[in-house]
């Protein structure tokens, strides 16, 4: 078996949790593996669902997004929203036909430095498992990367982020913030705009 | 240096305040005194600011790089317009009374020009005479013309008169030629000042260790033994061997180190009794750093007893210990001596009894923190008391105040004590000086002004990289010159330069030069965290007349090098790719408008306990409204559960003195049995609702401390509950003041330590049972000197000046054996009272087990936090896993949590002495005035921005923010969203959903988003969508 493979992660992680988390797992001296770039957004509800697309269309082999527990994001329901943004974003990654789990949303507090070098370990070994981006997929990086290109598109479309806009707001209503319902919400509201996505 | 003269009108209060010392206490002192609305005279005896903070290489527990953290604090005090620093200073005399005192200042000479220096270090490169670094322990050499260290501040040279050629033999004086600044001054003289403050702080620190008591551990006669303080400097990356630990007979590494503990301390032959209270957790952080630096070495560590009763302390020790696979003894090595054959041969006694010896490369030793050398001196200049151990007299309940009105102590010349509790107390006498001089607030401070911003519109990106060292911490596995170059090539970059720490005072008045002189208009650190160290860079570019947004930060030490210690090339490489993404965002950064928000001028407390109490006076005397809301009918907490303190006082009384005093207070509002509701807001503008008996009360408010206590343990073993002859000390308190505490014919009493606490129900150490129990162990042998008390224990922590109650009880003939978690003392009990508890534990020294007949068994047991899930969550407050609060920085930041304008004090914070709360209460009470007295706060320009050419007016921004801080509005018939800046706190929600991407964030474009993931691309190809 030759070497394993060395992936490419790209990580957005929120100012006041996760972001936190891997500062202090630095100044704990716990190690992980050194694939991970790290862009600081104050929340993750910042994430546009266009972002983890365009990060996998510019050489990412995984994404991470970091936040706060759900309940604790500092600014309360930003990662929530994140979590919509999210279901668009694994909803069309199973329609390019790009493996799910090279798109990872997970928590860590600031106060848990050794569960976010859990989290990002654990993620760079289940990425390099699945091989360079394609690998896994069976498709050639142009192929991949013009869908991705065009999914980052749909996901800064007006039909798409009104389907977001409604799941985001039936999501508030119904207090509900397990990720199979807000995935299945995504899914119904933007069925149709998603359609058109080839 | 020209002190104002007194004013016309010098018989009203002073708003000024001397602080003398110049160590971390000193430092955050003055800064926050400084931020409260008062001027200070920070006098140092040295040349520079810093103290034996700025000798460290690593702080414990968390092993943070000690100049990292410290050297923003002393560039901000250098930088700050009302903190004047006095170098080479001391106090004479101090006439006057609280409010209105001159303080007499002599000032020595620098024989530099501090105006005029530019920190060059041409005079040091030309001086002919060397001395011993000082600051290096005199470990290696310096020239008599010299600084401190590289980062001091002031960054200015000094001479030392004692060796300078010139000035002694009117020879040399090659300097003044080097220096092409002309800033030597050969004919300086020593300057007496009198100069007129409210109030005056001591933070003096403490002194070393006599020469005499290192000596009879084979210091200064074997190379290989050296103090503490000595291998700080060689671990330290600017120490004298660039970060190597080695020996200093051969130069080779040390293959066997011991380090011996309580060296000047513990030990009455040379008159120190008391614990030093920080060798114990120090010892454990040098341990560490020397098994990084080599990973064979043999290590062991030889204590009488393990005292890290900190927060967080006994973790990071078990996990030192297992990790770095230390070797613990508990034993005390009488002396050093050296073998035939090389090497150093300790010999010790066991726990068993016997015979012990063994040879070390090394032997380290962990010194104590003695009072300061001139103590007397000082304490006849500012006429306070000093106590039998020269540190400054006070009283448990005034924990601060010299025994001469308006003269306030800190730091270690109130005992010993490490940084964050030096820290707490700098924050808590800046509290208690602005409640005594509230009415001079602001009369001798100016405002901070800067130049005018540059107009950058139309100017193409000039970026600028620095790249940090940070010491070894980065440099020591990221190839930073490397990554300079790297960043050189990149689009848009005009200047690159690498520095050894980037946040050192120098360093930023070099980056205000560079920054002119090339044009920049963007600004990338590379180094350690913007969370820590953003506001630093971003104020020295306001300086250069830069706006503050116009930067950018890479992490290249949290989250590379500290990460990837083992793997150099690839930290290397993510270094870059990091600071390429860091680049390639800043150029598309454009200036953004500072924002002021008001604040209520107002506070709320919760919790009516001894800290809660505390910190409502100390806001409510500096002048501000506060609410303060308990839970019970009455006030006074848990204290009330005590019934003496180790000196016989009853604290009961001193709590009823401090509800009294809030009672009337005028601007303090009492809520009891009443809890908080609901609280929305953001610092300077809170709002709350506290449910009582008469219905709920809204409060606005513009700060929130926490003083929600905490909760004795309730044992579950040992037959407590079952037996009426098991008590734990909380009962024993009561019982203690009964008429008849102890029962008839009381023989025997035992006592069992950390029962529940340090691995069982409770992880933690809870600090306080081992005093209390030998307080409660003295108070037994005095009702009943007969009565044989017996301690079983597993580490006595009776630190500081407790420790002279630890010696009192043994030479009363109280007891002590030592058990070990793994063979815990057994209890059997009987139903009813007849049946005195069995007590069996093993004796190593007898080497079998000991049963004990107890007519009462004591069990201490330790404080729990009352459960702070609920309203962390409401506050969005971190809390660790032993369910206190976590705070925003261990060292620096004790009583702040990670939410601006959120507090926290007493045992919510972590299990603390009545003295300790008193001081943290304080801190918590002049951090939070910080916000208040200024009346506004700025936040940072994050907010989002509404572009109308997009705008739909959908309205999903306006439902989805949690601020309320995006509105419809209409415009004739067309609705338009817009921010309110005011209270948008920059999440992103809104632009996120926003369904034609017409919104923005200051800072974090999407633009600037997409710039950074183009620039990630590995492939070095961006795929331009
Ligand atoms: S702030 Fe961390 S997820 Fe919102």
């Amino acid at each position: 078996m030759s070497a394993e493979y060395n992936p490419h992660i790209l990580g957005f992680l929120c100012n006041w949790c996760c972001y936190t988390a891997a500062d202090s797992a630095g100044v704990g001296r716990y190690q992980y593996p050194p694939n991970l770039r790290v862009i600081r957004i104050m929340c993750t509800g910042r994430l546009d669902p266009s972002f983890p697309l365009e990060g996998l269309a510019n050489g990412a082999d995984g994404i991470f997004v970091g936040g706060c527990h759900p309940g604790e994001c500092h600014y309360q329901d930003g990662n929530y929203h994140a979590l919509v943004s999210a279901s668009l974003v694994h909803e069309m990654l199973e329609k390019i036909g790009i493996s799910k789990e090279r798109f990872l949303i997970d928590w860590a507090s600031a106060a848990e430095g050794p569960n976010f070098v859990k989290i990002i370990t654990a993620f760079t070994q289940r990425v390099a498992e699945l091989g360079p981006l394609g690998k896994a997929e069976g498709k050639s990086p142009e192929e991949i990367r013009s869908q991705l290109a065009q999914a980052a598109e749909a996901a800064r479309s007006r039909k798409i982020r009104i389907g977001l806009i409604n799941a985001s707001r039936e999501m508030m209503k119904k207090r509900d913030f397990s990720r199979t319902t807000i995935s299945s919400m995504v899914q119904e509201k933007c069925a149709k705009a998603l359609g058109e996505l080839v | 240096m020209n002190a104002p003269a007194p004013n016309s009108q010098s018989l009203s209060t002073i708003g000024s305040v001397m602080v003398i010392g110049g160590g971390v206490a000193g430092v955050q002192t003055a800064l926050d005194l400084s931020d409260l609305g008062f001027k200070v005279y920070l006098v140092e005896k040295s040349g520079a600011i810093g103290g034996v903070m700025a000798r460290l290489d690593k702080t414990f527990p968390t092993n943070d790089c000690s100049l990292c953290i410290l050297a923003p604090k002393l560039v901000e005090a250098g930088r700050d317009a009302n903190i004047a620093i006095l170098t080479k200073s001391e106090l004479l005399s101090l006439e006057g009374e609280p409010g209105r005192f001159t303080a007499r200042i002599k000032k020595q000479p620098r024989y530099i020009d501090e105006e005029v220096c530019t920190g060059c270090g041409q005079c040091t490169l030309y001086c002919l005479k060397q001395i011993g670094d000082d600051y290096n322990e005199n470990l290696c050499r310096t020239a008599a013309a010299h600084i401190d260290y590289s980062q001091a501040v002031p960054t200015s040279y000094h001479i030392d008169p004692k060796s300078c050629l010139r000035l002694n033999y009117e020879t040399c004086g090659l300097c003044a030629v080097a220096c092409r600044a002309g800033a030597i001054r050969f004919d300086d003289t020593e300057e007496i000042v009198d100069v007129p403050v409210g109030a005056v702080v001591l933070a003096p620190g403490f002194g070393r260790v006599s020469e005499e008591v290192l000596r009879t551990y084979g210091w200064g006669k074997f190379d290989d033994v050296l103090t503490a303080f000595e291998h700080e400097r060689l671990m330290c990356a600017s120490g004298p061997t660039g970060g190597e630990i080695v020996r200093p007979s051969d130069e080779k590494h040390p293959k066997k180190i011991a380090f011996l503990q309580c060296i000047g301390s513990r030990d009455e032959t040379c008159g120190n009794n008391y614990c030093s209270s920080v060798c114990c957790m120090y010892a454990i952080k040098q341990a560490s750093l020397a098994r990084e630096h080599d990973p064979d070495a043999e290590i062991t560590l030889f204590y009488m007893d393990v005292r890290t009763h900190g927060k967080g302390f006994d973790a990071a020790r078990e996990r030192a210990i297992a990790e770095n696979n230390f070797r613990v003894v508990y034993a005390r090595p009488p002396r050093v001596e050296d073998v035939f054959d090389g090497g150093l041969l300790l010999t010790w006694v066991d726990e068993a009894g016997k015979h012990q010896y063994e040879k070390f490369d090394l032997v380290v030793l962990s010194q104590g923190l003695e009072a300061p050398e001139d103590a007397d001196k000082l304490a006849q200049a500012a006429s306070v008391d000093l106590n039998h151990y020269q540190f400054a007299a006070t009283d448990s309940y005034a924990p601060l105040e010299t025994s001469r009105p308006g003269v306030y102590v800190i730091g270690a010349f109130q005992g010993p004590k490490d940084i964050p509790d030096s820290v707490t107390q700098a924050g808590g006498v800046a509290g208690i000086c602005s409640g005594v001089l509230a009415q001079a607030r602001n009369s001798e401070t100016v405002a901070a002004t800067f130049p005018v911003e540059r107009d950058i519109e139309g100017e193409e990106p000039r970026v600028g990289v620095f790249v940090c060292h940070c010491g070894i911490n980065i440099g020591g596995v990221v190839n930073v010159p490397d990554v300079r170059d790297y960043a050189k090539t990149l689009p848009n970059v005009v200047y690159t330069t690498d520095n050894l720490y980037s946040c050192s005072q120098d360093t930023q008045k070099h980056l205000v030069e560079i920054i002119k002189e090339h044009k920049l208009n963007r600004l990338v650190v590379s180094a350690c965290t913007p969370r820590t160290h953003e506001p630093l860079f971003q104020a020295t570019m306001r300086e250069a007349g830069l706006n503050r947004s116009l930067f950018e930060m890479a992490n290249i030490r949290d989250q590379c090098s500290w990460v990837h210690m083992h793997e150099k090339e690839a930290a290397t490489e993510k270094a870059k790719d990091l600071v390429r993404m860091a680049v390639a965002k800043a150029c598309l950064l454009t200036p953004l408008e500072e924002q002021e928000l008001p604040v209520t001028p107002s506070a709320l407390v919760l919790g009516g306990g001894l800290a809660g109490m505390t910190a409502a006076l100390t806001i409510a005397d500096q002048g501000y409204e506060c609410t303060l809301v308990e839970r019970e009918k009455k006030l006074g907490g848990r204290t009330l559960l005590l019934s003496k303190d180790r000196f016989g006082n009853v604290p009961g009384e001193a709590v009823k003195k401090l509800s009294d005093r809030v009672k009337v207070h005028e601007k303090i509002t009492v809520l009891t049995e009443a809890e908080l509701d609901t609280i929305s807001g953001y610092v300077g503008n809170f709002t709350s609702t506290v449910a009582g008996p008469k219905g709920n009360t809204v409060i606005n408010h513009g700060v929130v401390i926490l003083a929600t206590g905490g909760k004795p343990y309730v044992p579950r073993k040992y037959g407590y509950g079952d037996s009426s002859l098991v008590l734990t000390q909380i009962d024993l308190e009561k019982r203690l003041e009964r008429k008849k505490p102890l029962p008839n014919n009381c023989r025997q009493i035992v006592m069992i330590q950390c029962v529940g606490s340090r691995g069982d129900d409770l992880s933690y150490c809870s600090r306080v049972c081992c005093g209390q129990a030998v307080k409660n162990a003295l108070r037994i042998k005095e009702l009943s000197p007969e009565t044989q008390v017996t301690i079983l224990y597993r580490d006595m922590r009776t630190y500081g000046f407790m420790e002279d109650d630890y010696r009192k009880a043994r030479e009363k003939g109280v007891l002590f054996t030592r058990y070990t978690p793994e063979r815990p003392p057994e209890v059997t009990v009987g139903k009813d009272s007849r049946n005195k508890p069995i007590v069996t534990s093993y004796d190593a020294i007898l080497g079998e087990e000991v049963e004990r007949k107890a007519d009462l068994l004591i069990l201490s047991t330790g404080i729990e936090a009352d459960d702070p899930t609920a309203l962390a969550k409401l506050l969005k407050v971190p809390i660790t896993a032993d369910k206190f609060y976590l705070e925003a920085h261990v060292k620096l930041r004790p009583v702040d949590l990670a939410v601006d304008g959120v507090f926290v004090c007493g045992l919510a914070h972590s299990p603390k002495s009545i003295e300790e709360t008193i001081a943290q209460a304080q801190a918590a009470g002049g951090r939070a005035c910080q916000p208040l007295s200024h009346g506004r706060i700025t936040p940072e320009p994050i907010v989002s921005s509404v572009d109308p050419e997009k705008c739909i007016g959908c309205g999903a921004c306006e439902k989805f923010c949690p601020y309320k801080a995006i509105q419809i509005y209409k415009e004739g018939k067309i609705r338009k969203a817009g921010t309110i800046s005011a209270s948008c706190k920059g999440c992103g929600v809104c632009a996120a959903r926003c369904p034609t991407l017409a919104i923005d964030m200051g800072r974090f474009t999407y633009d600037s988003i997409m710039a950074q993931v183009r620039a990630f691309n590995p492939q070095g190809e961006e795929n331009v969508s």
